[in-house]
């Protein structure tokens, strides 16, 4: 099968999970310093003038925790890889997956081989050539050490090179959303072979995308344009990120002139920045979900009709309004609207006489207490709690919001030790990532303790099945069970926003929140 | 007499007199509470959110639509609460060191003490953030925090009072007469080391108020939904530029009530200190 016929099975693909809800978290250090200690030729404006492309300046609000690709869990800091590694092939803005390392790929009648042609001529950043031994490398380091990214290569059987411009993948079950989990994100970035040995990833990168990885401060990280890259050389000299926590600080840097693109957008500051011509405003839907889950392992809240209670009972619109201020769109399953894995299913109305009803019978007490954790990482969590406390309160459950770090936050949530909790999942492009691991009773993310085997035998088809129809059919089947079990009580998609100078041009934002400067031209 | 006399000097300025008003007015506020506020501090009404300061909502409402009067109504309540409470601890486990430190001198002075010095030895906020992080988040065990962190302070005032104390005759003559060790300083001690104890405690009452609007400020004090000043300051900054209302208010509580305190135990300072207080009644003011 050639690129073109992959195509039918490729359109959108598994969980790229780039910060994911059980085990995010690193690199949650901000730096507060606007003005950058960078230390390299910042400020847009007077480098956007010379020939060379100038040097783009952008705001992020997080730190990275580290730049090893394969280990880093930190959203921050792929925000940074993007940049800097590539992987042997790539989603496209919709999602679909496009040649990079690789140039072609085939797979056997029975699908179980996949067969790779790797693409001539490219080097890595420090000057040694890329050839199949580097990517057999790569990613028998994440199988061998056990990295997060591991299960992503769980029915692979072995990855072999018959010669330095193939790379064969031998799996023991057919996985339809194998390009995704290879090319879903830059955690499946090839390393050049050795090189986890030879210097330390974490805080050094040789990739080999458009951009080197210069230098690192307090204040930033410097990328530099790489002459030999193997496509069209990026249009801008160089890249600095800036580390500016407080999005007041991004906005006016911004507007001034000293920073061409950021993140640090809060949906509060949506409207006002829409007439706003100082600053080109991004709003798009991404593919994240955001959720609330009880801890099932623990009464009554094992309890199914407890659950549907609490679903019947929350007000997912007013959720929604409060903590994005209208920048999402609430769903009652995981995957949203503008995905082809979508499937309408909304089976909990805002009805609070059938949520009395059903949590009176099942609850414990009168009114049911229940511990709501939430971190203040993610401040949306704190003010959907907020409003889901005043809902509940109606209903008969008595909410008692739990504020916590995030280290403290996740502890909690991997020792079971808490009622329910508020959070997200992001990045996820194939329904294998926005519901296998989460809901398989074994699922290395079910900390809900959710276990139901009729579940468990669909998701596991669905997970081999290879005919695209047939495998959205036993997602639609399996996440309809999901809702109706309140395994997840799914809340909303947000949407991406993002901000950038007027006149910066070729930059494109996107659903799965991947940040690529390759392409982008300053303003003049 | 004496309390009379104090109180005369004390509130002979209008400053201590509309320091000690303020107090007044935010105990009354904090004891009527829900009775006081307009509305329901915990309602949230998303529809209505973000409304300025309006002849509905005086203070405006917050992003969730919460009234942001009520709020800080409520808010009064807490901080006093932590405030009192945290102080409380402070002063009997301070004042309790310090008594057994300065009396009996010696070893028992050179354990406490030292001890005392090593909680002294911390930043405050940072000692309060250290004990937040082994009890947990949470208003109550913000009140044990920042009692841990006064501690001794009043421990070392106490104990400095108490080493001159001792020496005085009346305490000799009392030991000569037979007393024990418990009577001494229950009647002839304390007694007579409790004014820098009250400046102290007005002072910390301030000190406490501000550590736990700091504290809620950074989501370890007070937990959401429940109003405080230090978390709406927090919740508001985020809003600064579409709803100034939400931080300007809560703040100016925190302003008012932290100065009245200050001023009162200024004042206070002035009056209980007897050197000041004889120039004070030197000065001609008829008695």
């Amino acid at each position: 099968m050639n690129r073109g016929k992959v195509r039918g099975q490729v359109l959108a693909f598994a969980a790229i999970a780039l910060v994911s809800a059980g085990c995010g978290g690193g690199g949650d250090v901000d730096v507060d310093d606007p003005a950058g200690t960078g230390g390299s030729d910042s400020g847009g404006d007077g480098g956007s003038e010379n020939a060379g492309g100038g040097t783009l300046v952008a705001a992020i609000s997080a730190q990275p925790d580290q730049f090893d690709p394969h280990k880093t869990q930190a959203y921050a800091s792929f925000q940074i890889l993007e940049n800097v590694y590539d992987t042997l092939v790539v989603p496209d803005a919709e999602g679909e997956f496009q040649p990079s390392l690789a140039t072609e790929w085939t797979t056997s009648e029975d699908g179980l081989t996949w067969t790779f042609t790797l693409r001539d001529g490219v080097t890595f950043h420090d000057g040694s050539a890329f050839d199949s031994a580097d990517v057999v490398y790569s990613y028998n380091r994440i199988i061998d050490e056990q990295l997060a990214n591991a299960y992503r290569f769980a029915s692979v059987a072995s990855i072999d090179a018959p010669d330095p411009r193939t790379v064969t993948i031998t799996l023991s079950a057919p996985t339809p959303a194998l390009l995704d989990n290879i090319g879903g994100f830059k955690g499946m970035s090839i390393i050049p072979e050795g090189a986890a040995d030879a210097t330390d990833l974490a805080t050094t990168a040789i990739g080999t995308g458009p951009f080197t990885l210069e230098g690192t401060s307090a204040g930033g990280v410097t990328l530099a344009r790489y002459a030999d890259y193997w496509g069209d050389p990026a249009l801008v000299d160089g890249v600095e990120f800036q580390y500016v926590s407080e999005p007041a600080a991004a906005l006016t840097a911004l507007r001034s002139g000293d920073v061409h693109w950021t993140d640090n957008v809060p949906p509060q500051d949506i409207e006002g920045l829409e007439d706003d011509e100082e600053i080109e405003l991004g709003v798009t839907p991404s593919v994240d979900y955001w959720y609330l889950a009880m801890n099932q392992a623990k009464p009554p809240f094992d309890n199914r009709d407890l659950r549907r209670g609490v679903a019947f009972g929350i007000d997912r619109d007013e959720v929604t309004e409060a903590a994005r201020f209208g920048a999402a769109t609430t769903n009652q399953s995981a995957i949203p609207e503008q995905s082809l894995w979508y499937h309408e299913y909304a089976p909990f109305e805002h009805d609070p006489d059938q949520a009395t009803e059903l949590i009176e019978q099942a609850a414990t007490a009168d009114p049911q207490p229940m511990g709501l954790m939430v971190t203040d990482e993610y401040p949306e969590t704190v003010q959907a709690a907020q409003v889901i406390q005043a809902q509940l309160a109606e209903v008969g459950v008595d909410v008692g919001i739990e504020q916590e770090t995030f280290a403290t936050w996740l502890d909690r949530q991997a020792a079971g030790d808490y009622d329910a909790f508020l959070l997200g999942w992001l990045g996820n492009l194939d329904p294998f990532g926005f519901y296998h691991a989460q809901h398989v009773c074994e699922g290395t993310s079910n900390f809900q303790g959710y276990c139901n085997p009729e579940v468990d035998e669909l998701l596991n088809q669905a997970a081999a099945e290879t005919d695209q129809d047939a495998r959205k059919a036993l997602y639609d089947q399996a996440a309809e069970i999901i809702v109706d079990d309140v395994s997840y009580l799914y809340l909303y998609n947000p949407d991406v926003v993002q901000a950038w100078a007027p006149g910066l041009e070729g930059y494109e934002i996107r659903a799965d929140k991947a940040i690529n400067f390759e392409t982008v031209r300053l303003p003049e | 007499m004496r309390a009379g006399e104090t109180l005369r000097l004390l509130f002979r300025g209008p400053t201590a007199l509309a320091a000690a008003a303020v107090l007044v007015l935010l105990v009354l506020t904090a004891f009527l509470g829900e009775r006081l506020a307009p509305y329901d501090a915990t309602g949230t009404d998303v529809s209505n959110r973000l409304q300025g300061p309006s002849a509905d909502h005086w203070f405006g409402t917050d992003e969730l639509g919460r009234d942001v009067l009520s709020r800080v109504i409520l808010g009064a309540e807490v901080s006093l609460r932590v405030g009192v409470v945290a102080v409380g601890i402070s002063l009997v486990a301070g004042v309790l060191i310090g008594l057994l430190a300065g009396y009996y001198g010696r070893w028992v002075d050179d354990v406490l003490m030292r001890l005392s010095d090593v909680l002294f030895a911390f930043p405050a906020m940072l000692m309060a953030i250290a004990v937040l992080a082994i009890l947990g988040p949470g208003s109550t065990n913000a009140m044990i925090a920042i009692g841990i962190v006064y501690t001794p302070i009043f421990a070392r005032i106490t104990r400095a009072s108490v080493l001159s104390v001792r020496e005085e005759v009346y305490v000799k003559a009392a030991r000569s007469a037979g007393a024990g060790d418990l009577r001494i300083i229950g009647r002839h001690v304390l007694p007579n080391v409790t004014a820098p104890i009250i400046v102290q405690t007005s002072i910390s009452l301030a000190f406490a108020i501000l550590s736990e609007a700091a504290l809620s400020f950074v989501g370890l004090g007070t937990q959401p939904p429940d109003p405080s000043w230090g978390r709406m300051l927090s919740e508001g900054r985020g809003f600064v530029e579409q709803a100034w209302w939400m931080a300007v208010f809560p703040g100016l509580a925190i302003f008012v009530t932290v100065l009245a305190f200050n001023v009162l135990g200024d004042a206070l300072r002035d009056v209980l200190d007897p050197r000041q207080r004889q120039a004070m009644a030197g000065t001609g003011v008829t008695a």
